[in-house]
């Protein structure tokens, strides 16, 4: 091993290993405080203060692929890469609307992510496990791509030392190491070491690289202007049909999702209050600046390695690093690379295991009361499958990466029009969900998307609106008998009563009632014992 | 919906990042050396923040967030 490999190696697994310290640590700095229940672990029993919430939310949104995929695609394509910021920005602002709306129904029904919540309106347990499973199909292809996106990161930085099959284990292995104990507050914790160095990092290379390389800004833009011209509007370089049409349906309908996935939906439903969440939704857009910067370091990879080709593009980024910097620094970008692996993944792997011991494994009546550690043994087993899968089928995982996004946004009528819209059926929601899901898998497998310049999610996305109308009004009807306030939910949640008095030392009484109240909820202390349907949130 | 009016300023990332592309797509003229779609989308993303504030402090005025 070389002396910068063993250098680079060492910072890097120091930090692998405060990581799981971290994540641990934030269970026992939080024990005895509240009950061990589901919730507790799934949702950080609920409790998550704004700059937790805004630290771990920022931490799902930037993933490997905003070190890897943008600087890949702004050293490809140039401007279509800027849709991610757009729909970023956009689905953060919606989400002041929505965040608050779906976590209070969330807590009044003691629900912990969509599957529960779309089991909940329209009384149905076994919708909630159809939505978990296809949720899952949708999510583990995003485990795939951090695990590939770690193993690139640290076989590189680690300059060979650590080989690539050794990385995708570790990507695995420190992941697992902490989520399975902690769950989302350890999600959160290790959020803000990973938010720590992605902005100092970043924040460094973003002025680091022009004058490196460039002798500054200005020259660097000057030779951007003069030389790439074709990178800087749309459709950008090369891109295949990624055009203005392409990039304002995409970046619609991405928003509309982004406020519903699952990994988001965990977010809301940990924070403390409504309007923390209301907070939230003003500081997380500033976090988007950041991407900015790969995207533009990504092209001006293009004057210093030109002709990186294929997957190599995804590493413009990191041989900027490895060229013009000492080990120790390779080490300390690399680290902030890797937990942008481990943070989402981390999060994704919770959701599944959450989904599906809650609305899959609850539905068994011998399992129903053991839901948390039923999820636990499911974040295991998905983490293993993509491990798995990205060693002996990895196509497979990409092919599936392809609907992941424009699948998950097919649940928007279901979810999101269902919880305020009293008419939507059953049969409604359904039909529009089949034939939205089958539209996308059709198109994209085809080569169809995008289709006539429209992203090929939208597309379907509109027909299951109308095909959900259609049905709701002319299908059969639901026969349910619960009141309005039972089923739909409230737009117009008040700041949540731990927040009336935020900022007083009455405040941290009202906090600690409502977590109280909260673990109530849960079933404090014995493992599940009331996490049931039946378990009735406080009103 | 119609009370909470100030909710119209979430549309605002809309209307920068999308309604307005056709007219920003373009390199010239540069804004302190940045091409224009760059420097338009960098504006959008630092007044991002500011249009929630906005309907934030819309929903505050009315004593219910």
């Amino acid at each position: 091993m070389s002396g910068n490999a063993a250098i680079a190696t060492s910072v890097f697994g120091a930090f692998m290993v405060l990581t799981v310290g971290l994540g641990l640590l934030s269970v026992r700095a939080d024990r005895g405080k509240r009950g061990g229940g589901l919730a507790e672990w799934s949702v950080g029993g609920r409790s998550l203060g704004t700059v937790f919430i805004w630290v771990l939310m920022a931490g799902e949104g930037y993933t490997s692929f905003s070190y890897l995929g943008a600087a890949g695609w702004g050293y490809n394509y140039g401007a279509p890469v800027l849709y991610v910021i757009a729909y970023m920005s956009c689905g953060y602002a919606i989400g002041y609307l929505v965040g608050p709306m779906l976590w209070g129904y969330a807590r009044q029904h003691g629900l912990v992510g969509i599957a529960d919540m779309v089991a909940h309106r329209y009384g149905r347990p076994w919708l909630g496990a159809v939505v978990a499973v296809g949720a899952t199909v949708c999510l583990l292809p995003y485990i795939q791509l951090q695990i590939t996106g770690m193993g690139v990161v640290v076989s590189t930085i680690s300059y060979g030392a650590i080989s690539i099959n050794w990385a995708y284990f570790l990507a695995f292995a420190v992941t697992t190491g902490f989520v399975v104990v902690s769950g989302l507050r350890g999600s959160a914790w290790v959020s803000v070491l990973k938010d720590v160095l992605v902005i100092g990092t970043l924040g460094f290379l973003a002025f680091y690289v022009p004058v490196h390389y460039f002798g500054g800004y200005g020259n660097f833009l000057d030779r951007l202007v003069d030389e790439k011209s074709q990178w800087l509007t749309f459709p950008g370089h090369a891109s295949g049909g990624m055009g203005q049409s392409w990039f304002v349906s995409t970046s619609f309908l991405n928003s509309l999702t982004v406020v519903i996935f699952p990994t988001t939906v965990a977010g809301y439903l940990g924070a403390r209050s409504a309007d923390t969440l209301r907070r939230n939704a003003i500081a997380l857009p500033l976090y988007n600046v950041l991407l900015l910067v790969p995207m533009l370091l990504g092209m001006a990879a293009l004057f210093v390695v030109p002709g990186l080709v294929g997957a190599d593009s995804n590493l413009a980024l990191f041989r900027l690093v490895i060229d013009s910097l000492p080990a120790w620094a390779v080490g300390v970008i690399g680290v902030a690379a890797a937990l942008s692996s481990i943070v989402p993944m981390a999060v994704f792997m919770l959701v599944i295991g959450t989904m599906w011991g809650r609305s899959v494994l609850g539905l068994v009546p011998r399992l129903a009361a053991h839901q948390k550690l039923g999820s636990q043994v499911v974040v295991v087993l998905a983490g293993a499958l993509a491990l798995l899968l990205t060693y002996t089928a990895p196509n497979t995982l990409v092919r599936l990466s392809l609907i992941s996004y424009e699948g998950m946004a097919q649940l928007v009528p279901m979810l999101l029009l269902g919880l305020v819209w009293r008419r939507m059926t059953l049969y409604g929601a359904l039909s529009g969900l089949v034939v939205g899901a089958a539209l996308v898998c059709a198109l994209v497998f085809t080569d169809r998307d995008p289709l006539w310049g429209v992203n090929a999610g939208l597309i379907a996305l509109a027909v299951n609106l109308v095909v959900a109308l259609a049905v709701s009004f002319l299908g059969p009807g639901d026969q349910d008998d619960r009141p309005d306030a039972e089923v739909l939910a409230d737009v117009e949640v008040p700041a949540g009563e731990a927040d009336v008095t935020a900022g007083t030392a009455e405040g941290a009484d009202v906090v600690r009632a409502a977590a109280g109240a909260d673990a109530m909820e849960t079933g404090t202390g014995t493992e599940g014992a009331r996490e049931g349907k039946g378990g009735g949130g406080p009103p | 919906m119609l009370r909470r009016s100030s909710l119209l300023w979430l549309l605002v990332p809309y209307v920068l990042y999308l309604g307005a592309l056709p007219l920003v797509n373009r390199v010239h003229p540069t804004i302190f050396g940045l091409p224009f779609l760059l420097c338009w989308l960098l504006l959008a993303t630092l007044l991002t923040p500011v249009a929630v504030w906005l309907a934030w402090r819309g929903d505050r005025k009315r004593g219910r967030a």
